[in-house]
């Protein structure tokens, strides 16, 4: 049943049997037939109830009836009712009132609401129980067909949310339990909703803000470009904040800005540079940039563009920016955030899949597998 | 031949202690049919209250004891009836403590069946081994 540790499939008949679960199906059947009987009693109650109103109510209405008098259990013996207007009430508990016939029907009426608000809740409970019903027989039959739940593990931190939406998953003995669950899980859901939405428009609010700054710097060659600054700026676009840029690299983030802009549209300017279907240009591309460091980093240029160069071209994106991190001057941010930025900016490039759909997919499939695993799924969450 | 006796003390054991969970069910059923019954007094005494309230002062209120009605006062009536429901919920709270103490002790004996069906089954698969 196993598939690797990925996920797991069980058959939902090993869970919950067949028979168990019309075992159920029956026991909960039972319990609505015994309501249907309580309720029709108590609806015999109200019938009682009503033609006695009408009975007391007639009574009065003549100064005697002649009736036959019920004598034991066999015989009858004709008799007079008299004093027709006064009736002695059984209230309950062996308590007994004189009541006039009026005041004798409020009393029935009175009784008559209460076997109806009991009629009502009968009615509600039979209806729970029947959609209870509904859902061992589904279970039974689900089970008999051999249904089989899948749970599949999603890398990173929402593998149990999405195990429990992909399969069905039941309790056979307890309906309020697995409900309650089922909410967490919708409220689950939500948040990370939200927090994808969140992700969105940061990626948004970035994409302009470098759209703006991208008209301004037209002019400046690209080439200045240091693959350090662009990894920070991609960690500043990924939260959102622009104000704690470094000032002396201010130029360079607009350029690296514009860079990633070039990038996502293609612009002329930038066209044979990022060739998106070539993972070997990505490379030279960086190449370039690493060649476009500040003047003062420039001493060390050449030894980065070796470096560069050397640098397969399946070796990931992240692996260039840690080497580069090697040589910067700057203080280097840890790997951690380097990694970070790595994915933002796969994300950021994400709403353009159609226009260039291969280099986002050769620039993820070249991330080195040990560390990619998280931007990864975010990367494939986000083309669900 | 240690091994049978111990296997034969442990279903004995068990047997026991079944026996004892079953008791126990009993009780727990009993508990709920006479609670069943206090509920529905309750509903009645309370009824009776309600229309006793409605009752004018002057009103005939009498009580069936055995074959004969006697009549009682009303306000005397009205009394009765306030003690009674009290009486009844004291004895409903009662009767709720002690049917959570009988289902912990049921959970408890069931759990001791448990280890010991468990036991017991490792044993005779230790004997059918050896």
């Amino acid at each position: 049943m196993e598939e690797g540790a990925k996920g797991t499939v069980t058959s939902l008949a090993s869970m919950f049997p067949a028979d168990e679960a019309q075992k159920a199906a029956k026991r909960v059947q039972d319990t609505i037939a015994e309501k249907h009987q309580e309720l029709d009693r108590v609806k015999g109650f109200i019938a009682d109830n009503a033609s006695l109103v009408n009975l007391v109510q007639k009574l009065p209405e003549e100064l005697h009836h002649d009736i036959m008098v019920p004598f034991g259990k066999v015989a009858f013996f004709p008799g007079r009712l008299v004093h027709t207007n006064e009736f002695m009430v059984l209230l309950g508990e062996g308590y007994y009132a004189e009541r006039t016939s009026k005041q004798t029907v409020e009393i029935l009426r009175r009784r008559g609401k209460a076997l109806e608000t009991h009629v009502d809740s009968l009615k509600s409970m039979i209806e729970d129980l029947e959609t209870e019903a509904l859902f061992f027989d589904r279970t039974a039959s689900d089970a008999a067909e051999g249904l089989v739940e899948i749970r599949e593990e999603l890398s990173g931190e929402e593998s149990d949310e999405g195990a429990s939406e992909s399969g069905r998953k039941e309790d056979a003995h307890s309906v309020s339990v697995k409900d309650k669950g089922k909410v967490l899980n919708e409220d689950e859901e939500y948040a990370r909703l939200m927090s994808k939405l969140e992700e969105l428009e940061k990626e948004e609010l970035a994409a302009e803000a470098a759209d703006n700054i991208e008209e301004e710097t037209n002019e400046v060659d690209p080439d200045v470009v240091s693959e350090q600054s662009s990894f920070n700026q991609n960690l500043k676009d990924w939260e959102g904040s622009h104000s704690c840029k470094p000032p002396s690299h201010s130029e360079e983030g607009q350029a690296s800005d514009e860079e990633f802009l070039s990038r996502k549209r293609q612009q002329p300017a930038l066209l044979e540079k990022s060739n998106p279907n070539d993972p070997t240009i990505t490379s030279s591309h960086k190449d370039k940039t690493s060649h476009g460091k500040e003047p003062s980093k420039n001493l060390r240029d050449p030894n980065v563009a070796d470096k560069s160069l050397k640098l397969p071209a399946l070796e990931g994106n992240d692996h260039a920016g840690s080497s580069n991190n090697e040589v910067s001057i700057q203080p280097s941010k840890p790997k951690f955030d380097s990694l970070r930025a790595f994915t933002g900016s796969i994300i950021e490039r994400s709403p353009n899949l159609p226009i260039n759909p291969g280099e986002t997919s050769s620039t993820s499939s070249q991330v080195p597998s040990s560390q990619s695993s998280k931007p990864q799924s975010r990367f494939r969450m986000q083309r669900r | 031949m240690g091994t049978s006796t111990a296997l034969r003390d442990l279903q004995r054991d068990l047997e026991n202690k079944a026996n004892d969970l079953s008791k126990l069910q009993k009780d727990i059923a009993k508990n709920h049919q006479v609670r069943k019954k206090y509920t529905i007094q309750l509903g009645e005494n309370e009824l009776v209250l309600k229309e006793l309230d409605l009752l004018s002062e002057d009103a005939n209120v009498y009580k069936m004891i055995g074959p004969v009605l006697v009549k009682q006062d009303l306000a005397e009536a009205n009394a009765n009836v306030r003690k009674r429901i009290d009486y009844i919920s004291a004895e409903l709270k009662r009767l709720d403590a002690t049917l959570q103490d009988l289902e912990e002790k049921q959970n408890s004996k069931r759990d001791m069946i448990l280890k010991l069906q468990q036991r017991i089954q490792s044993l005779q698969a230790g004997k059918a081994k050896a």
